[in-house]
């Protein structure tokens, strides 16, 4: 008779005792006693899958990976009803974040061994990771069955209930167990956790008044202990069934923390005051209650501030007279970006600019002098003058930018040591396409206090976004060397750190930096860097599914889990997921753009040295790399479970960039975003793009249906965009042209329903394009939109040169550099003739912009801009 | 301007706020763990258009030395230099030693700051009250020394 799995698993005593001290020896990550021992029982039982398993698990965790995994998958088929091994096996998946394959391993060692707490408690938190919430209320709920006394069991059902949107019953098993409670300790966190999740159930199931008691009682008792929260929630408690005290609610947590704009918008709607939809009245109402609010804190500056806002006509100017000039007298540098939201309001920025041209005159040194000569008095102090100055220029900035620059060298000249105004002028060149400009202004910022990062980060900033647009390939490296200046000395590269800490502000800007320069496979790999951080982000929630139940920090964890599903909708993944996927699509339509930028740029003599240079760096990173690697396989500590990541194969970018797959590739950055645009979770100015991406990608791969759902969205969010009438063309020019590519007789109805939808009869593509033309015709996207769409339909090229020649000859169309330079890109792309012209003549229409100028040119511009910083460093090198 | 406690979505705001103005920058696991643990102790300064221009970020010192008070420290404090005189950073800690005191009883508050950093020094000293109470040496990863600071809250 063959022996069954049970008595093949069956050890003699000797080996079994040996078996526990195994186990016992993982526990405590001795794992080198624990591969002897495992060892030992393998040579008389060589056959046993469970200590196989164990054996592999252990050499995984001293980082014999390969070794360790060939024997975890050795024991499984040894021992495949064993719930140690395939607990060991999920557990190596797990290392793997194979979360899915894990989860049903697991379920696999509980089919063997129903009750195994460890396992079950492993399997909720994977239940949690995955978004499982059905499976995870089960997993919680045997848990609680089997340790009913265990307190954590009990908020860990109501928390898996209320994930699953079952706040109701989320709550029956709180007040249960908080039935049951029992001795509990005077000022105890985990009960004022408790009470105050008790609250957010009832206050999320509407029932607000026994919300209300719940939190009056409990904070009276003091079993609630966070005051904050106490006084926020019984604000918006009361207001929430328009209790007449709630105004008392508001003022109270006003008078705990007067600088938050929420309090007074709570208090000014609780007296019934609708802060949309103002009356005279209601308006008058709410400025004397702020009034009173100011004169009660006055060194808040919120309620005078929210006033500002709410005000109009002469109570407008008279409250913003004294607030505007105390900003000036003590040197407030946001005073500007602090104003500047009210200008919405035409009358209010005349009001402004009144009140701050008045301050001039009282504050300028010609009328200090005079009043000198009358008075023995000082006269006013010269800061107000030039913080007065500093605040004019930044008003001018974006209609007249040469204004500005005037304004900005009288401040200049009256004190020439203050960072602050070489930012501004750096911002307001840069604005006004001065890129190059704009670097040597922010350089000379840097160099007035090297200690800043601040001013460090803008410096960096300001030489990425110059690249490809007068400053070339090196200045990437420049910004690097910049960076470096605050990153970890011990980093193999300032980049790298900044990799490292996550900042996608770096990565971002980098990233367009390479772009700008044509190489795509580096600016690729930046935009990966980017979709790694935000995995990362998502992974990090998985210790917490544990530690926060164990802590009953419940309320923050039930945000932290909203807020992870949502977490793509930062702009930061956005514009990386939108960048990348346009890439990839360029290199989709055109592959010899992967190597474009290697052979037909020229190498600057800057670029080589900093080629060699990176070359020296890669080969020393790669010796110690390897002298690590040597000390490592000599040391006996735990690497856990998780593979090492791997080293860059891909330096340079060039996999990347030459890659079989280019629109999976995209497809896959874009995937997550699609729910979010749809929930409303993509901010507005992303959206469309998002869609245009993914119209975009879906097109190309044959995906009708896909590329006709993301233009209707489009439509409901902006139907007039340039960039969707662009692709509406596009569509119904390939689905009229070519045979269905959806064979799917529902998707073909939604495709003709969807077609006749955004397309009148008859009417034909040239003449859909004309017209929209002709409705947008101030308009330079549209003008780009609808030349491309042109080009798309067959016109001939002089006709589309006409329509991208209309951004500079047309009179009605506002002036903007980032839009010609468009306009000149796809003139290059279209390999027109009249490129050169274009440029030649936006070359004089922004006088001061330098992204028009000839790569010649704008290096001895930059070179001469930044001169005086480098014969300043100069001494510095013979030290 | 605006003070308020910080919330989850506030973290990244918080991270980017602190790698753009100081040199002692965290991943955001560790931001997660601070706001998971102490969630009521980390306040926020928003412009306008809702951007982190300043933020505190505090803990409870889980393991006082033998006979210490319970005590709150301040992981890293900061408002982007374009925001500075408004007093953002003494807001800012103002609550959070509120909350420090009244949620967890603490009885004074800690921090530490780089020798050569005069302006934060002058910050925690002159304007939030902080006094030197040893140095550390080589705290920092670069083998800098550190001031540690506590201000009592009693």
């Amino acid at each position: 008779m063959p022996p069954t799995p049970a008595n093949k698993r069956a050890l003699a005593p000797k080996e079994a005792a040996l078996f526990k001290e195994l186990l016992t020896f993982y526990e405590s990550r001795q794992l080198k006693n624990g591969v002897k021992t495992a060892e030992k029982i393998l040579k008389k039982h060589p056959e046993h899958g469970e200590t196989t398993c164990m054996k592999g698990l252990l050499l995984t965790h001293l980082g014999k990976r390969e070794e360790g995994v060939e024997l975890v998958k050795k024991g499984l088929r040894l021992d495949l009803t064993s719930h140690i091994c395939w607990h060991v096996f999920g557990l190596i998946q797990k290392g793997e974040k194979d979360y899915e394959g894990t989860l049903k391993s697991y379920g696999q060692a509980l089919k063997f061994d129903k009750e195994n707490q460890n396992i079950l408690r492993d399997a909720a938190h994977l239940q949690t990771q995955l978004r499982h919430f059905d499976s995870l209320v089960e997993s919680r709920y045997i848990l609680l069955r089997i340790r009913p006394n265990a307190r954590s069991n009990w908020i860990a059902l109501s928390v898996a209930y209320y994930l699953a949107e079952n706040p109701k019953e989320a709550l029956k098993v709180l007040e249960h167990y908080e039935s049951i409670l029992k001795n509990i300790p005077m000022f105890d966190l985990e009960y004022s956790e408790t009470m105050l999740y008790h609250v957010r159930l009832l206050e999320e199931l509407g029932e607000f008044s026994q919300a209300l008691s719940t939190l009056d009682v409990n904070s009276k008792s003091r079993a609630i202990l966070d005051r904050t929260t106490v006084m926020e929630t019984r604000a918006r408690l009361l207001s929430a069934s328009s209790a007449p005290n709630a105004k008392d609610a508001w003022r109270a947590v006003i008078d705990h923390n007067p600088n938050c704009v929420d309090y007074y918008r709570g208090y000014l709607r609780s007296q019934g005051i609708d802060l949309e939809n103002l009356t005279d009245e209601s308006r008058a109402q709410a400025l004397a209650t702020l009034k009173d609010f100011s004169e009660m804190h006055p060194k808040a500056s919120t309620p005078t501030r929210l006033a500002l806002t709410l005000a109009t006509g002469d109570d407008f100017r008279s409250l913003a007279q004294p607030y505007i000039l105390s900003g000036l007298t003590r040197g407030i540098p946001s005073l500007y970006a602090d104003i500047k939201p009210l200008y919405v309001d035409k009358q209010k920025q005349s009001a402004v600019e009144s009140i701050v041209a008045d301050a001039l005159a009282s504050f300028s040194p010609s009328q200090a002098s005079s009043q000198a000569s009358t008075s023995s008095d000082s006269g006013p102090d010269p800061t107000h003058y030039l913080w007065t100055l500093y605040f004019l220029a930044q008003h001018h900035s974006h209609q007249d930018p040469q204004k500005a620059l005037d304004i900005i060298e009288k401040a200049i000249e009256h004190t020439p040591s203050l960072p602050e105004l070489y930012t501004l002028k750096a911002k307001t060149l840069k604005r006004a396409g001065d890129l190059v400009g704009g670097v040597a202004a922010i350089e000379t910022a840097r160099d007035l206090d090297g200690q800043d990062r601040f001013l460090n980060t803008k410096s960096w900033k300001y030489w990425l976004r110059a690249c490809g647009l007068g400053v070339y390939q090196d200045g990437v490296d420049r910004a690097g060397e910049i960076a470096g200046l605050f990153t970890k000395k011990d980093a193999p590269s300032p980049a790298s750190d900044l990799e490292d800490m996550q900042s996608s502000l770096f990565l971002l800007e980098e990233a367009a930096a390479h772009r700008r320069c044509g190489k795509l496979g580096p600016a690729l790999k930046k935009y990966n860097a980017i979709a790694k951080v935000f995995n990362d982000i998502e992974d990090d929630q998985f210790d917490f599914h544990g530690y926060s139940i164990r802590k009953f920090t419940v309320n923050i964890y039930l945000n932290t889990i909203k807020w992870e599903d949502q977490l793509r909708s930062h702009p930061a993944y956005v514009t990386a997921a939108i960048e990348a996927s346009r890439i990839f699509v360029e290199l989709h339509d055109d592959p010899s753009l992967a190597s474009a930028a290697e052979t037909t740029a020229q190498l600057t003599d800057a670029e080589k040295k900093a080629k060699k240079k990176a070359q020296k760096a890669a080969q020393k990173a790669k010796v110690q790399d390897d002298k690590k690697g040597s000390t490592q396989s000599s040391a006996n500590e735990d690497k856990g479970l998780e593979p090492q990541t791997p080293k860059d194969d891909d330096p340079d970018g060039m996999k990347i960039a030459t890659c079989s797959d280019p629109l999976e590739r995209a497809a896959k950055f874009l995937a997550p975003l699609v729910p979010l645009v749809v929930a409303g979770h993509v901010s507005s100015r992303h959206a469309i793009d998002v869609l245009a991406a993914v119209y975009d990608v879906a097109v190309r791969r044959g995906k009708l249906l896909q590329a006709a759902k993301a233009l209707t969205q489009a439509k409901k969010l902006d139907p007039d965009h340039p960039e969707l009438h662009l692709r509406i063309v596009d569509f119904l020019h390939r689905t009229s042209s070519k045979p269905e590519a959806e064979a799917d007789a529902d998707a073909d109805e939604v495709l003709t329903s969807f077609v006749s939808q955004i397309r009148t009869q008859d009417q034909s593509l040239d003449t859909l394009n004309s017209q929209y033309l002709q409705r947008f015709s101030t308009s330079a996207p549209a003008a780009l939109a609808v030349a491309t769409a042109q080009r798309i339909l067959g016109s001939e090229l002089q006709v589309v040169e006409g329509t991208i020649f209309s951004t500079v000859e047309n009179p009605d169309i506002k002036r903007d550099w980032k839009a010609n330079l468009r306009a000149f890109k796809l003139l290059t792309t279209l390999k027109s003739g009249r490129a050169d012209e274009f440029r030649t003549r936006c070359d004089e229409q922004f006088p001061l912009s330098t992204v028009f100028k000839l790569k010649a040119e704008t290096e001895s511009i930059l070179k001469n801009a930044l001169q005086p910083t480098e014969e300043d460093e100069k001494p510095e090198v013979k030290e | 301007m605006n003070i308020r406690p910080a919330r989850v979505d506030d973290l990244l705001g918080m991270q980017a706020c602190n790698l753009q103005n100081l040199p002692e920058n965290y991943t955001m696991k560790y931001y997660l763990y601070h706001a998971l643990t102490w969630p009521s102790l980390s306040y926020v300064a928003e412009d306008d258009k809702g951007r982190i221009v300043g933020y505190i970020l505090a803990k409870m010192e889980e393991e006082s030395a033998e006979g210490e008070d319970t005590h709150g420290h301040v992981t890293s404090i900061s408002v982007l230099r374009s925001y500075r005189r408004l007093g953002i950073a003494k807001k800012l800690m103002l609550q959070s030693q509120d909350a420090m005191a009244s949620l967890y009883r603490a009885s004074f508050v800690s921090l530490h700051v780089r020798k050569s950093n005069r302006a934060a020094l002058g910050l925690y000293r002159d304007t939030l009250g902080f006094t030197v109470k040893d140095i550390e040496k080589k705290y920092y990863a670069d083998g800098e020394d550190a001031y540690a600071m506590h201000l009592s809250l009693k």
